[in-house]
């Protein structure tokens, strides 16, 4: 009845409802340090079983975490992958916190690598960071500079995990000054996939082409037209926001030319990087690439026969396509072969319990550990991280079933890192991609695009040479 | 009338009764304070949440665009009015307000024009008008990512379904979400098309609000059609229009989602609003002194837009 409630009953109600919300907010607050048994007494001062990285305890196994037995540690994890990517992400998950009972791993979901770097800036602010996150190649280098990642050899002696079996260049791109911060998991290099249907079709010999230029031959064969109108497309570029200046990264330096040096002096406005971008805007004058905001939906549903892609999409391509899918190395440019690496390594924050570190530094090795990387290779497509998984007579096993998933194991060597104007100038990846679409999409000059694109660079690099000065001296 | 006497005359009556004691010890606190204690009392909650999550990042948010800041590092660096300056001189800034010009002026007269031109026939008294109704008001509710990825699909230049109908049609639809101008014309039809239930509805209440006799009265004095609709419709939803335009204005100025998953702000910056680019600036290349300057030039912008809105207002439009 309506009259049961009078004013003193609503206050009442009230009260009692901001009650119980209090109640909620304290026991959440409790929940985390009985999380965390040994963490009584604040995270600055570390429990001697917390510790025994530096306790010079010579144990044969890596040291337990946690004093309690039957006690687990949490640790929370955000990552980027989603569709078949973000199920073997889970996969990954699942099977560390079945193989073990000390450390449960919580994998959160956070959307793109940029959200992921977004959410993480915000949560910086907050004070509500994970424990350990997954940064792309564009991304680690902001937090490291902002010295908000953990080093990590310690934590690598301590468990006795041998560095120098990661495979050289992607160990090194997370590493400064001989400390490791960033430990490659999903690591991919661009490939060339091409429709091994429409290149039997067209009597082509069933390999990418050798270079650009004898690309450009078979090209005639390739192209379909219907009616005035293309309904085939002998290659395809992506958008900005699909990491084009990932994929021309390769192009620039089979061309001479590169984006900068690593000290950010700004290059891409000279003549070689010009001239390949000259060469991405004939492709789409003359009408046989389209610039497409979805080139893989293009390429498996044929509408385009060949692309440049990361080898990470090479399990989801596979599975979707009509046809048989090849992939083979790069195109060499007139000034021949060129390669870059991407994708995404593993980091852990500073500034947290060092037992949380020590849980979350378990992850992070069984993650990339000899059997894993290769389960988590042979099920995305990314490349195994360990040398010794490369060479394991299971994987070569694999590759032998699988050529395509060899291509990107092959091309490894002859790759080499990003240049620092894509990776490290904050928005750079978008700075070059935009100025990419607007030869690709606007069929501007090269000429005029690259020199604006460089003053930008030029322009929002400042900062983090300064930054960089202030951090390594 | 009648109830105004009676409120009248309860006043005299309340004020006329002799107060016991405690009662006479509030009054006298009454008449010293006036009435704010209880002002305070029922105003401070909401003022609270107001100052806390809408004057506090205000004046947060003028104080940033002074900064250079990467939303990381623990300290900010002091550059004056260095952001407005470059935000005055950057010609990717120039596009970016043109772009918003457009949008706003496309979306909010295509929202108006055709929700007043599906109110009067959804006016009508036809058979199924409520389910045309229902149909017409549908989009307003979905969700702005769910229709944007929906109309990414419609558009698709290769497998969509405007381009299949476009070639029973013998002709080539073109690649409109990636295309340098056909993109942001199909941002605002994809807009228009989520938003127009809303204003369909607002004028349809505002049609059937419209008294019967002023049309009668205006037949009988010889107007058509036109006329009618000229001199009695027209300036009978003036108020509504007003409302229309203003609530319009502001929400086309804060769309996000569509243009996310519809384009991404491109190509290259084709479809790049001013709040796009605040986002962008802030949230991915993570310059939040930019981003600040530039939301406080939206600000102001706004503010004057409903400035000028409400006194046209005043001027224009009768209320009667």
């Amino acid at each position: 009845m309506p009259q049961n409630l009078t004013r003193r009953r609503l206050l009442l109600a009230l009260g009692g409802l901001s009650g119980v919300a209090l109640l909620a907010a304290c026991g959440q607050q409790q929940a985390t340090p009985t999380s965390a048994p040994a963490m009584t007494g604040g995270g600055a001062a570390p429990s001697p079983t917390a510790a025994p990285a530096t306790s010079g305890m010579a144990t044969p196994t890596a040291p337990a975490v946690v004093k309690t037995p039957g006690s687990t540690v949490k640790v929370v994890y955000w990552g980027s992958f989603s569709g078949n990517l973000g199920e073997a992400e889970q996969g990954m998950v699942k099977r560390f916190n079945e193989s073990q009972n000390e450390v449960v791993v919580d994998y959160q979901y956070q959307g793109s690598y940029e959200e992921t770097a977004q959410k993480l800036t915000q949560a910086l602010a907050a004070g509500t960071t994970p424990d350990i996150v997954l940064l792309s190649d564009v991304w680690w280098f902001k937090f490291y500079l902002n010295d908000v990642l953990l080093p990590l050899n310690d934590l690598f002696a301590a468990n006795q995990i041998d560095t120098k079996d990661y495979v050289d260049p992607l160990i090194e791109e997370g590493t400064r000054k001989g400390v490791i911060y960033w430990v490659p998991f999903a690591r991919s290099t661009p490939l060339f996939y091409y429709n091994k249907q429409a290149w039997q079709e067209a009597g082509l010999p069933d390999r990418g082409p050798k270079t650009w230029e004898e690309f450009v031959e078979w090209v005639p064969k390739l192209v379909k037209q219907e009616g005035g109108k293309t309904v085939r497309y002998a290659f395809a570029h992506p958008s900005a926001a699909s990491y084009i200046a990932w994929l021309f990264q390769p192009v620039v330096w089979q061309w001479g030319g590169r984006y900068s040096d690593p000290d950010f002096t700004i290059r891409i406005q000279e003549a070689p990087a010009v001239e390949a971008g000259r060469f991405y805007l004939s492709t789409v004058r003359d009408g046989w690439a389209v610039p497409s905001k979805d080139i893989v939906a293009d390429f498996v549903n044929g509408a385009a026969v060949a692309m440049m892609a990361s080898t990470a999409s090479l399990r989801g391509i596979t599975k979707s396509a009509s046809f048989p899918v090849g992939t083979s190395f790069l195109p060499e440019g007139p000034k021949g072969f060129g390669c870059c690496t991407g994708g995404a390594g593993l980091a852990i924050l500073k500034n947290k319990p060092k037992e949380i570190q020590e849980a979350a530094f378990k992850y992070l090795a069984f993650a990339t550990s000899r059997e894993n990387t290769m389960w988590w290779s042979q099920n995305t497509g990314y490349m195994p991280v360990r040398k010794s998984a490369v060479q394991s007579s299971e994987m070569q096993q694999f590759y032998q079933q699988n050529p395509n998933f060899k291509t990107a194991v092959d091309q490894l060597p002859k790759t080499r890192q990003q240049d620092a104007a894509r990776v490290w100038i904050p928005n750079g990846d978008q700075i070059i991609g935009k100025g990419l679409e607007r030869v690709t999409v606007q069929l501007e000059d090269p000429g005029t695009v690259f020199a604006d694109v460089a003053k930008t660079l030029e322009r929002e690099a400042k900062p983090v040479v300064e930054q960089l000065k202030r951090r390594e001296g | 009338m009648e109830r105004s006497i009676d409120v009248v005359e309860r006043e005299r009556m309340a004020k006329m009764a002799t107060p016991t004691t405690s009662n006479a010890l509030l009054l006298h606190l009454r008449r010293r304070l006036g009435d704010w204690p209880l002002f305070v009392l029922l105003v401070a909650p909401n003022l609270l949440l107001l100052a806390v999550f809408t004057y506090w990042p205000l004046v947060y948010n003028a104080y940033l665009s002074l900064m250079q800041w990467d939303l990381i590092s623990p300290s900010k660096l002091f550059v004056g009015l260095e952001n407005y300056r470059f935000l005055l001189e950057d010609s990717e800034f120039r596009e970016v307000s043109r772009n918003t010009v457009v949008f706003t002026v496309g979306t909010v007269g295509g929202t108006v024009v055709l929700g007043l031109l599906f109110a009067l026939l959804l006016d009508q008294p036809l058979r199924g008008i409520a389910l045309a109704r229902g149909v017409v008001f549908a989009p307003y509710v979905l969700s702005g990512a769910a229709v944007a990825v929906f109309w990414v699909n419609m558009l698709n230049p290769r497998f969509g379904v405007v381009a299949e109908v476009a070639s029973w049609l013998g002709t080539v639809s073109p690649d409109w979400l990636n295309h340098p101008r056909l993109a942001m014309v199909a941002v605002i039809l994809v807009y228009i098309w989520k938003n127009v239930g809303f204003t369909t509805i607002v004028y349809l209440a505002g049609l059937q609000r419209i008294p019967k006799e002023l049309y009668e009265a205006a037949t009988v004095d010889g107007a058509g059609m036109l006329e009618r609709f000229r001199f009695v419709t027209m300036p009978q939803l003036g108020p509504i229009t007003l409302f229309l335009v203003v609530v319009s204005t502001i929400s086309s100025f804060q769309a996000f989602d569509l243009i996310k998953v519809l384009t991404d702000g491109g190509p290259v910056n084709a479809t790049t609003t001013l709040l796009f680019y605040i986002w962008e600036q802030g949230f991915v290349a993570f310059n939040a002194g930019r981003a600040a300057a530039a939301a406080v030039v939206l600000f102001a912008l706004l503010a004057v837009i409903s400035l000028l809105q409400v006194r046209i207002g005043e001027r224009r439009v009768s209320y009667d």
